[in-house]
C-alpha cells in the first residue's frame, strides 16, 4: 500500500491534479464564466423554446427537465476543453518540456489535469442542476438517475479534456482554444439537444442519430425526464458511447504525446 | 477651408485609420474571427434544424422559411459578438500599452473611441452579409428583397455600435482583458431576453414580459420584418429608434469612461 502511494506515477498524478485545482483557487472568479455560461443557456433555451413541449411526441411537458442534462454536459464539456487551453499555455511557456523529462510514462502526465477538470466540472454541473430544480425541473429518476447524470457529465468532461489535449499537442498554441471549445459545442448540440429524435428534421436528424453524444444525453436524461426511466436499456448505449470516445481520443492524445520532442 | 472643417477632416482621417486598423487586426488573428463568424452560424444550423418542428405550434406566424425566421436572431447574436470584440481589442490595446501611445497623439479623445467603433461597424456589416448569404445558400428566403437586406445590414451595424460602446466603456474603466473575455456569457442573456429565435407570443410568460424592456426585442423584430417584407412581424422604425438610441447612449458612455480614465490616471 505504502509502496503504491509512493510510486512516481501516483505522485505526479496527485501533483498535477492539485496544480490544476490551485489555478481555480488562485485566479479569482476563474470558475464564474464556465459556470454562468451553461446556466444562461439553460434559462435562455427554456425561455425561447419552452413551448416545444406542446408538440406531439415530446416525452415531457417540462422543457427545463429536458434541457438540464444538456446544460450539465455543456458545462462539463467546457471545463474539459479548458484542460487543452491550459496545456497549450504550458507548452508555449516551456513548462511542459520540463514535465516531459519526469521519470514517468508520458500518459501519466495527462491523468492529473483530466482529474482536475472532472473535479472542476462538478461545479457547473451542480449549479445547473440546482438552478433547474429551483425553476421547476423534475427529478423522476431519483438517486439512480442523478448518479447517471453525474457519470455522464464527469465522463464527458474527461472526453472533452482528451479532445482539448489532442488539439494542444497537435497545434501547440493557445490560439487553438476556440477550436477546442467549438468542438465540444458541436458535439453537444448536433444531438437531441433541443428536441427528441422523432421531432428533428432534415440533416440534423441523421447526424444526431450517428452522434454518440445523443446516447450520453439519454444517459443523463434518466435523472430528469419522465419516460426515460433509469434502466439498462437507457444506460448501456451511453456508457458504450463514452468508452468508445474515450478510446479514440485517448489514443489520439498518446499518439500526439509520443511525437512531442522528436 | 475653414479651421473647423480642417479639424473635422483631420479627425475623420484618424477615425478611418483606427477603424481600418481594428478591422485588419480582426482578420489577422483567426481566433478572433471564429467566435464572431463561425459560432453564430453553428447555432443557427442547430436551432434551425433542431426546433423547426415548432412551426407547427399554434400562434407561430406563417413565414416563407423557418431558417429565414431565425436568421435575424443570428444577425443580432453576431452584432453582439462584434461589439464585444471591440471591447476586447480595446482592452488588449490598453494592456499592451498601445492606447497610451495613442493618447500622446494630437487628436480629439472622442476620435479614439469613434475609431474603434468604426471598425465595429465594418465588421458587423461584413458579418450580416456573410450570415445572409450562407443562410440563403441553405434555403433561407428574403421576400423583403434587396432593400430589406440592406436595411437589415444597417440595423445590424448600428446595433454593434451600441454593444461596442458598452464593451469599450468597460474596457476603458477597467483596462482588463480577462474581464472582457469573462463577460462573454452575459452577452447571451441579452440575446435570450429577446424573441431572437421564436415569436414573442410563444416565449415563456416571464421571458415574454421581460423582453418588452429589451431594446434588442425591437431590433430583432425589425430585422425579421424587413427581411420577410412583412410589417406584422415587427416595426422597422421602432427597431431603428432602439438601435440608434442604444448606439448614441453607449458611445457617450464610452467617451465619458475615457474622460474618467484620463482624469484618474
Amino acid at each position: 500500500m505504502s509502496a503504491l502511494a509512493h510510486s512516481p506515477s501516483l505522485l505526479v498524478i496527485g501533483a498535477l491534479w492539485r496544480r490544476s485545482l490551485y489555478e481555480v483557487l488562485r485566479v479569482r472568479g476563474a470558475l464564474l464564466p464556465a459556470t454562468i455560461a451553461p446556466v444562461v443557456f439553460l434559462l435562455g433555451t427554456t425561455g425561447q423554446f419552452g413551448r416545444l413541449t406542446g408538440l406531439d411526441g415530446f416525452p415531457t411537458d417540462s422543457y427545463i427537465s429536458w434541457v438540464v442534462p444538456l446544460s450539465c454536459l455543456q458545462g462539463a464539456g467546457f471545463a474539459g476543453a479548458a484542460t487543452g487551453v491550459n496545456l497549450a499555455r504550458d507548452i508555449e511557456q516551456g513548462l511542459f518540456d520540463r514535465f516531459l523529462v519526469a521519470p514517468v510514462p508520458r500518459s501519466v502526465l495527462l491523468v492529473g489535469p483530466i482529474l482536475g477538470a472532472v473535479t472542476r466540472s462538478l461545479v457547473p454541473a451542480t449549479a445547473v442542476l440546482l438552478v433547474g430544480l429551483a425553476l421547476g425541473a423534475e427529478l423522476p429518476g431519483g438517486a439512480l438517475g442523478l448518479l447517471a447524470l453525474y457519470v455522464a457529465a464527469a465522463a464527458f468532461c474527461a472526453i472533452a479534456g482528451l479532445w482539448g489535449i489532442f488539439m494542444a499537442v497537435t497545434f501547440k498554441t493557445q490560439q487553438a482554444g476556440p477550436l477546442m471549445q467549438q468542438g465540444v459545442f458541436l458535439a453537444v448540440f448536433l444531438s437531441t439537444a433541443y428536441t427528441p429524435q422523432a421531432l428533428l428534421t432534415g440533416w440534423l436528424g441523421e447526424v444526431a442519430e450517428l452522434n454518440p453524444v445523443t446516447h450520453v444525453l439519454e444517459l443523463g436524461r434518466q435523472a430528469t425526464v419522465v419516460g426515460i426511466e433509469p434502466s439498462l436499456a437507457h444506460t448501456q448505449p451511453g456508457l458504450i458511447a463514452l468508452a468508445g470516445m474515450g478510446l479514440v481520443f485517448g489514443a489520439l492524445c498518446l499518439f500526439g504525446l509520443r511525437r512531442m520532442g522528436r | 477651408m475653414s479651421a473647423a472643417a480642417a479639424t473635422l477632416a483631420r479627425e475623420g482621417r484618424v477615425v478611418a485609420a483606427l477603424g481600418r486598423r481594428s478591422l485588419s487586426i480582426q482578420f489577422r488573428r483567426a481566433q478572433l474571427l471564429m467566435p464572431t463568424f463561425v459560432l453564430p452560424l453553428m447555432l443557427l444550423a442547430v436551432i434551425a434544424s433542431g426546433t423547426a418542428a415548432g412551426q407547427g405550434l399554434r400562434g407561430f406566424p406563417d413565414v416563407a422559411s423557418y431558417l429565414g425566421f431565425v436568421v435575424p436572431g443570428t444577425i443580432i447574436q453576431g452584432t453582439l459578438l462584434a461589439g464585444l470584440t471591440a471591447g476586447i481589442a480595446f482592452a488588449a490595446d490598453i494592456e499592451g500599452g498601445f492606447f497610451d501611445r495613442l493618447l500622446a497623439a494630437p487628436v480629439h479623445r472622442a476620435s479614439l473611441v469613434l475609431g474603434r467603433l468604426a471598425g465595429t461597424v465594418g465588421l458587423a456589416a461584413l458579418q450580416v452579409c456573410f450570415f445572409l448569404a450562407v443562410a440563403a445558400i441553405f434555403g433561407a428566403r428574403y421576400p423583403g428583397g434587396i432593400g430589406g437586406m440592406v436595411a437589415a445590414v444597417g440595423l445590424g451595424a448600428l446595433t454593434a455600435v451600441g454593444i461596442g460602446g458598452i464593451a469599450s466603456a468597460i474596457a476603458l474603466r477597467t483596462g482588463s482583458l480577462s474581464l472582457l473575455q469573462g463577460i462573454f456569457p452575459f452577452v447571451f442573456i441579452l440575446l435570450f431576453l429577446a424573441p431572437a429565435f421564436f415569436p414573442q407570443e410563444l416565449l415563456v410568460p416571464v421571458l415574454r414580459d421581460a423582453s418588452v424592456y429589451n431594446p434588442l426585442t425591437y431590433i430583432v423584430e425589425a430585422v425579421r420584418a424587413l427581411l420577410a417584407g412583412d410589417p406584422s412581424l415587427g416595426n422597422a422604425w421602432a427597431g431603428l429608434a432602439a438601435a440608434f438610441a442604444l448606439a448614441v447612449a453607449t458611445t457617450l458612455l464610452a467617451t465619458f469612461a475615457l474622460r474618467e480614465r484620463l482624469r484618474t490616471q
